[in-house]
């Protein structure tokens, strides 16, 4: 009996075991089928969300950021690059306690914890606040490991020379965008092609496979001009001693080669530093060697004196009566001279004692269509084609619209407009033997491997503006005259013979008709050596004080200036041994 | 008494084997990271020879060099 009964017990237990098992393990079953389940769900409901989940969480976009092309003179000083900085930077909303996050921050960017602790708080931007810029690379690291602080790196544009070429190079914007000059005249050249580069990061964020690239990546193309720093150097020196002592409104100066036009140097004030363009006058910007038309006076007259010695109007050697001072007539009112009077002059005379009579009076021979169409084929009334924005056209009426009056004033400089680009041409003209040029300032483009991509080549002398032999004689006979002996004595050299013209303009009156008498330009053109012209420099001085007594015309005072950029610019030529434009 | 032993290094063997094919799956990984490193390391380099260059031009440029001689 109790055998049974211990078989039954025995029994019992086991089925209550197996009973047990059997639950725990449905249990067991029931856990796997559903996580299989949710696996199944994630795997094939839910695929695409995650993927994108994923992809967002791994992918990493880094923009790639073209380096800005150089800007360089003549011989490859560096007027303009582009270099990276670091940057670092505070996410304030991210940043719990911005006073612990200011005291770590401070021993690594030397800054006091207090500032660094009221630019988080006081800064306008939640997501970025600039703590210091330019970090080098320790503090960038070290800064970068404290929570909410980050480095952000860009490119920064220099200009090594500040305001040495100012107008030439021009400046640019924060965001890298050319706003002046060559920066702007050939800014879809020199800022590149940007590019965007994807890759899968892991979880410190550090990438660890390409992906794909968005874009090319190509770094801007290097600009070299022909510019010349050393003589660009030299007109500034020169001309901002001359704009200061005569307080003038403003000045430009210009040196270029004749034969090719191409441009030593370019030189306007008041000028700029590119490097602090945010903070400059807007009207410093003003390149006024392109954009500032004005009535050349004075200085125009070995241009017309050209015309019409080539159209045969006038030869050399023929007198001229200048009226002794007094010439009026019918249809061009009262013409009167500068200084004294004249009786006969020859045309030469007539440069180097600068009348405007006897001006007056070859304009009457030349005749208007003659004389619009020579000053139009020496460049006057459009745009010269410099290789910088905003050039101006200048002003020569049309033919049709001309007067009695035009055809006796245009011939000393009135009624005409020109810019100081166009008159250098004229020049260039002249001492070239009548060769047209266009001035220009790029010499080459280089590409990132030192490929070069355009070359300006020198252009072969194709017709003539007016016959060689009569610009000759106006460069090497009338304008070294003026320079020996008549109003440009200030510009004579010992080493080389200078030849030259002054200029001095009246401004007319912006309230009322007529001309001012106490404002004026002074310009002088030079040039030199006389038997093979090497450089063509001119500068012109606008509203010199006449009231400080020291003079107010071109030969006082834009002349010596002009003489010591041709002394030094030629001394400096000889060394250097010529150029090769 | 020789089963355990061999057992066990068989499992470890193969625990191993398991082990550096993981690492080796991760080793383009690594190997792109440190090309990338290396290679934003030769920029910041070349970058930073640039601006020693650049430091010597803003010295010894016309401008620089007649404002010393002035004074």
């Amino acid at each position: 009996m109790s055998g049974e009964l211990r078989t039954m017990n025995y029994e019992q237990r086991t089925l209550r075991s197996v009973r047990v098992a059997i639950f725990f393990l449905s249990l067991v079953i029931g856990a796997f089928a559903a996580l299989a389940g949710r696996c199944f769900y994630l795997q094939y409901f839910k695929n695409g969300y995650f993927l994108d989940v994923c992809l967002k969480q791994q992918e990493g976009l880094l923009p790639l950021k073209p380096q800005r092309g150089v800007i360089l003179d003549c011989r490859g000083r560096v007027l303009a690059a582009s270099n990276k900085i670091h940057t670092i930077f505070a996410e304030p909303r991210v940043i719990k306690d911005p006073k612990s996050t200011s005291t770590d921050l401070a021993s690594i960017v030397d800054m006091g914890a207090h500032e660094i602790c009221k630019l988080i708080m006081d800064g306008k931007n939640p997501g970025f606040v600039k703590i210091k810029a330019d970090a080098d690379v320790n503090q960038c690291s070290a800064a970068g490991k404290i929570y909410g602080v980050g480095v952000w790196s860009d490119w920064l544009r220099l200009y090594p020379m500040g305001y040495l070429a100012a107008h030439v190079v021009g400046f640019t914007s924060v965001d890298n965008r050319g706003l002046g000059g060559i920066e702007l005249q050939y800014d879809k050249e020199i800022r590149g092609s940007a590019a965007e580069d994807v890759f899968l990061a892991d979880v410190y964020r550090r990438p660890v496979r390409p992906k794909q690239q968005n874009g090319i990546l190509a770094d801007g193309v290097g600009i070299i001009l022909t510019l010349d720093t050393t003589i660009q150097e030299f007109a500034r020196e020169a001309l901002i001693k001359q704009y200061k002592d005569y307080q003038a409104e403003s000045a430009i100066a210009i040196v270029a080669e004749p034969k090719s036009g191409a441009i030593l140097a370019l030189v306007s004030l008041p000028d700029f530093d590119p490097a602090d363009a945010r903070s400059t006058d807007p009207n410093n910007f003003r390149n006024r060697a392109i954009t500032d038309q004005f009535e050349p006076g004075s200085i125009i007259k070995p241009v017309v004196a050209a015309i019409a010695v080539d159209a045969g109007v006038v030869n050399k050697v023929e007198k001229i009566f200048c009226e002794n001072g007094s010439y009026s007539g019918k249809g061009f009112g009262r013409i009167g001279e500068y200084r004294q009077g004249f009786g006969d002059l020859t045309v030469r005379e007539i440069l180097i004692n600068s009348s405007n009579i006897g001006m007056a009076k070859i304009g009457q021979r030349v005749g208007r269509d003659r004389l619009y169409e020579g000053l139009a084929l020496f460049g006057f009334g459009r745009k010269a084609g410099i290789d910088l924005p905003g050039e101006a056209d200048g002003l020569l009426r049309p033919a049709r619209e001309w007067t009695g009056y035009s055809v006796t004033r245009v011939p000393f400089g009135q009624e005409i407009s020109v810019t100081a680009i166009q008159l250098l041409r004229a020049f260039c003209i002249l001492a070239n033997g009548g060769h047209a040029v266009r001035p220009y300032l790029v010499k080459a483009m280089v590409g990132n491997e030192g490929q070069i991509i355009k070359l300006k080549q020198p252009t072969p002398p194709v017709g003539y503006v007016i016959k060689p032999e009569v610009a000759r004689w106006i460069v090497t006979d009338a304008m070294v005259g003026v320079v020996n002996e008549g109003t440009g004595k200030r510009a004579k050299l010992e080493k080389w013979q200078v030849f030259g013209k002054t200029g001095t303009a009246n401004i007319a009156r912006s309230d009322q008709k007529g001309y001012s008498e106490d404002d004026y330009i002074a310009s002088f053109v030079a040039g030199a050596p006389v038997e093979d012209p090497a450089i063509i420099v001119l500068v012109s001085i606008r509203k010199p004080n006449k009231r400080l007594g020291k003079g107010y015309t071109g030969g006082a005072v834009a002349a010596p200036v002009a003489a010591e950029i041709v002394e030094k610019a030629l001394t400096y030529l000889e060394k250097r041994g010529g150029g090769d434009w | 008494m020789r089963f355990p032993f061999r057992f066990v290094f068989v499992v470890f063997c193969f625990a191993a084997i398991l082990i550096f094919a993981a690492y080796l799956r991760g080793a383009g990984n690594r190997v792109f990271y440190k090309l990338w490193s290396i290679n934003t390391e030769e920029s910041r380099l070349k970058q930073q020879l640039w601006q020693k260059q650049l430091q010597l031009e803003s010295l010894i440029n016309p401008a620089a060099i007649s404002e010393r001689l002035g004074e």
